[in-house]
């Protein structure tokens, strides 16, 4: 039963009271609901509210977002337009109004589409404990004593696609969510960075369609072919919006109109 | 336990309440200050039917522990009405059919007043968007859609803007 809600001015803080044990709450999305219901099997809350650590720094390419940025801020920054949809693709606004950019690290899938757009992004996160600060790449499994502090990323210097598949326009979990960014120059692809939700526990690298992808032409053969490689280390699950069967036949769908940027 | 004493700008009024640890605003608004048009419906931020403002932003009070928000500004569809004045938002859900049970209402209207303060002609898309947390079994939502793009040319042709 919570006995206690405890608000730490510093991430620094935060992670010394973290080792006394607790869950840390960040916009509540999550916490909450279990909170309302007496699901809570720890005894106190550690909430980052003012803990400093909701603010957005965009410094020529280079992108910090601290984590507990709210989605709805994140989704109005007018530097990082690039991430508008993908915000945008997540629950409603009332919701980004407090779900948190670190929290949403930690959701699991059909949610969490902005880690996908991280993984694919090469996002590094900070993380703060009793024994110091570490950074890591995003997807690092962290310790239970660790607090993420901020995400960054650089702006995509070459093209960058998102699309998610849902059951409804807005506000609904993912079928298949797909990020990517891509450079191309003299008409082949250099670099490829895929990274797909909704078809495994956690976000996952499409490595295989990357591979397909860099030296080839972006174009509706080679993208195709990436497409049908995508499956490969997926894992897709059945839950209320679609099943594994329909997860995996229309990944590749998905894969090819996020890369042409079909509608 | 550590109960704390927090207080909230409630409609524009000072209110010092006592919380227990994890108490939600949904539950100091309807529990201790007996504001009930905040509904309780899903308990977990999904259906939008106790959708307050704090701070001006929408957002669903069941998923704020009230003792993260100590000092924070809250508005409820009971501080929408002026002296009994129903507002343009609310005329609106009446003359175009956008009510049947009710339970939806006051978060429908929090959140359209949130879209109108920040965007006051919004399009037919942006008021889907802006309602998409917010659930109704009873109308098909074309009619609530409908009450809040009116609520917009209400306001336009009062304020003598064009909508």
């Amino acid at each position: 039963m919570l006995s206690n809600v405890l608000m730490p001015s510093s991430a620094a803080e935060a992670a010394g009271l973290l080792r006394d044990g607790g869950w840390l709450l960040g916009g509540g999305t999550v916490v909450m609901p279990k909170v309302n219901t007496g699901a809570v099997p720890v005894s106190r809350l550690i909430c980052l509210h003012r803990a400093g650590l909701a603010g957005i720094t965009v410094n020529g390419g280079s992108v910090s977002v601290g984590a507990a940025t709210t989605l709805g801020a994140l989704g109005a920054d007018d530097r990082l337009l690039f991430l508008h949809p993908v915000v945008r693709s997540i629950a409603s606004p009332p919701v980004r109004n407090l779900a948190t950019v670190g929290g949403n690290l930690f959701v699991a899938q059909p949610y969490g589409d902005l880690a996908v757009a991280l993984l694919a992004l090469d996002a590094r996160v900070e993380v703060v404990s009793a024994d110091g600060t570490r950074e890591v790449p995003v997807g690092t499994p962290v310790e239970p004593t660790e607090v993420v502090t901020d995400l960054r990323f650089a702006l995509p210097a070459g093209l960058w696609r998102y699309r998610k598949a849902m059951r409804r326009k807005h506000n609904s979990a993912s079928i298949v969510t797909v990020a990517a960014a891509l450079t191309v120059t003299d008409g082949l692809v250099r670099t490829a960075r895929i990274a797909l939700g909704g078809v495994a526990p956690r976000p996952v690298r499409a490595l295989a369609a990357e591979r397909a992808l860099v030296g080839a032409p972006l174009d509706g053969p080679s993208v195709e072919a990436a497409a049908h490689a995508a499956s490969e280390g997926t894992e897709p699950f059945d839950d209320a919006y679609a099943s594994a069967w329909y997860r995996a036949r229309v990944l590749p769908v998905h894969v090819r109109r996020a890369l042409l940027s079909e509608q | 336990m550590v109960s704390r004493i927090v207080s909230l700008a409630v409609n524009g009024r000072e209110q010092e309440f006592i919380v227990h640890p994890g108490m939600s605003l949904l539950t100091v608004l309807r529990d201790l200050l007996g504001l009930t048009a905040a509904k309780r419906g899903c308990a977990q931020g999904a259906c939008g039917s106790c959708t307050v403002l704090v701070d001006d932003r929408p957002v669903p009070a069941c998923l704020v522990a009230v003792e993260t928000v100590e000092g924070a500004t809250v508005r409820t569809l009971e501080g929408v009405a002026v002296d009994g004045e129903l507002d343009d938002v609310q005329n609106a859900f009446l003359d175009d059919f956008a009510t049947q049970c009710g339970f939806c209402t006051s978060g429908m209207i929090m959140t359209a007043e949130a879209l109108l303060a920040e965007k006051p002609t919004p399009t037919r898309a942006e008021v889907v968007e802006a309602i998409s947390g917010n659930v109704c079994r009873c109308t098909g939502y074309e009619p609530i859609v409908t009450a809040v793009l009116d609520a917009s040319r209400r306001r336009a042709v009062r304020d003598g803007r064009p909508s």
